[in-house]
């Protein structure tokens, strides 16, 4: 369906030019939260490592939509709306906890950590045919990928196998094979910047930004850069590269490889519409974001240890998921400066153009090299799409 | 074991001596506050984290070749690339204990105002506490640990240098 958004957007007829205004307009962002977030596609919103014990719980945002996420006593991990059933007040306030129940203060309804209703008083002068189990705390529709837990607000999105395309063997990867993940800590921020920004990140900027990679002698591991046919998800592929020139550094060990296969060293997801996910040298990153609106996204990485880690792999991943590859990390604190710089900039009018393996105006690959900038399109061709732009004649 | 005002007056040197080189953007006078012995640390990191034995750090620099280390990430490897801003720290010393092997223990409230470059315009960047462990190996005070834990559990922005 055509966008009705007025001035409409100009999306060019090249299939590597953007229009820069999608980025900033208030307008764009309030179509993408209907089309996109609140539409048939789903979102990761937590991995079951976060939450190991009975009552463990977590709060979180689709867009603008709160939610509360909480292993129930029967040991499920459940994703509520974090809303009371009956009169719709915020159940929970912490961004993490455990509880074995969930009191709503205004009427003080109360929910077991499964979502049951447990107790409302004054039940008895209650609406004709009242019963409490009409009432449990309201659910999205969620499933889950090796532990990573997923929701979408529309009966109509395709299962999320279907969904992820071709994406699941490298999203496994990520997540050690088998996603029997330990939680070791969070690192949360705000960046000004548009969701859109934050995940378009190529594979041509890695070792022109990052001067560490040049420094250390640190080339780029030979591998694969596809993505998927349909949301164009984004996958990174490649053996593992090691510095040769550690000299810069006192301490090497931030960029230390203690894991078994360097085949499966460094793998990146940039899955539609933001979920990022990364696995690079021994550290494992699954970073939530949220888009509360045209200017901010907040992410929450969450660093993992795998659930059979001995003490020493445990305490070196947590060494190098401080330092490595977060908002203040050795090679990606200069991402987080370019989210900001990008979203500025993009307030200037007109296009903006990818190069970088660019062969042709009227088609895209799906399968490109490592330091292309390429690989994004497909996922822009599903953005624009969905969001209903047409491209205007070349 | 409560601790002589005299020393007191040291402690607090020390501080403000690491407060106006992070302010200034003196990254070896930084490192000069943290005494050399090789177990030298610093540590920044939520409270959210912190309250729940999560180890995961926003900076993690636990032996004294991170400390140096993260002199050549600011000075060195991130030249260039980042929207620079400048800090204003404010400490309130909460409390001092001696501990029995000499090491001073303090803890303090810390703010940390920022005012980017492009901007112009000063906002909160942190709010947290200090847990510093004071040694006085060489006769004058410096930082064996320091751990900045922060209340602030989402950052507005990126952190360039410690806090």
């Amino acid at each position: 369906m055509s966008s009705g958004i007025v001035p409409p957007v100009r999306w060019p007829a090249r299939v590597n030019e953007l229009p820069k205004e999608v980025f900033v307009r208030e307008d764009v962002f309030e179509e993408e939260l209907v089309r996109i977030y609140y539409g048939e596609e789903w979102h990761a919103v937590a991995h079951e490592g976060e939450l190991p014990n009975p009552g463990d719980f977590k709060t979180f945002a689709v867009g603008r939509v709160p939610l509360l996420i909480a292993r129930g006593n029967d040991g499920t991990v459940r994703v509520f709306f974090n809303a009371c059933s009956h009169r719709g007040n915020q159940i929970e306030t912490a961004s993490l906890g455990n509880k074995r129940e969930f009191e709503c203060p205004y009427h003080r309804w109360l929910f077991d950590a499964n979502g049951r209703l447990a107790g409302c008083p004054n039940e008895r002068e209650f609406s004709p045919g009242f019963a409490r189990a009409d009432y449990p705390l309201r659910q999205p529709r969620t499933a889950s990928f090796l532990g990573l837990i997923f929701v979408t607000f529309s009966a109509r999105t395709p299962s999320l196998e279907d969904w992820m395309e071709e994406i699941a063997p490298t999203l496994a990867d990520v997540m050690l094979g088998d996603g029997r993940l330990q939680l070791i800590g969070y690192q949360k921020v705000r960046y000004k910047t548009n969701w859109k920004a934050y995940c378009d990140n190529d594979g041509y900027h890695a070792p022109l930004l990052h001067r560490a990679f040049r420094l250390l002698n640190w080339q780029g591991g030979k591998g694969r850069q596809f993505a998927t046919r349909g949301r164009g998800h984004i996958g990174f592929e490649s053996a593992l590269s090691l510095a040769s020139d550690t000299s810069l550094l006192h301490d090497p060990s931030i960029i230390a490889f203690k894991g078994t296969d360097p085949s499966k060293g460094s793998r990146v997801i940039e899955m539609f519409p933001m979920f990022v996910a990364t696995k690079h040298l021994d550290v494992v990153n699954l970073r939530f974001s949220i888009a509360p609106g045209v200017d901010e996204t907040e992410v929450h990485y969450a660093y993992f240890a795998h659930a059979d880690d001995d003490a020493d792999m445990v305490r070196h991943r947590v060494r190098q998921s401080s330092n490595l590859l977060g908002p203040c990390g050795l090679i990606s604190m200069e991402d987080a400066s370019i989210f900001h710089r990008v979203h500025i900039g993009n307030r200037t009018p007109g296009t903006v153009a990818f190069q970088k393996g660019v062969k042709d105006f009227t088609a895209m690959a799906h399968e490109v090299l490592q330091n292309d900038e390429t690989g994004n399109l497909p996922r822009w061709e599903h953005y624009r799409a969905l969001m209903g732009f047409d491209r205007v004649p070349a | 074991m409560t601790v002589a005002p005299d020393l007191l007056a040291r402690l607090d040197m020390l501080q403000a001596r690491y407060l106006d080189a992070l302010d200034s953007k003196n990254m070896p006078g930084w490192l000069d506050c943290f005494s050399t012995a090789a177990a030298a640390a610093y540590v920044c990191t939520a409270l959210e984290n912190y309250e729940r034995n999560l180890p995961v750090a926003l900076m993690l620099d636990d032996c004294r070749a991170r400390l140096e280390d993260r002199v050549t990430y600011i000075t060195e490897i991130w030249k260039g690339t980042f929207q620079d801003y400048r800090t204003r720290h404010f400490v309130q010393r909460l409390e001092a204990t001696a501990q029995a092997d000499g090491v001073i223990a303090m803890r303090s409230n810390v703010s940390v105002l920022y005012t980017p470059e492009d901007t112009g315009g000063s906002e909160v960047l942190a709010i947290g506490s200090y847990y510093d462990k004071v040694c006085f190996a060489t006769g004058e005070p410096l930082f064996l640990a320091k751990s900045a834990v922060l209340d602030t559990r989402v950052l507005p922005r990126y952190l360039v240098y410690p806090l």
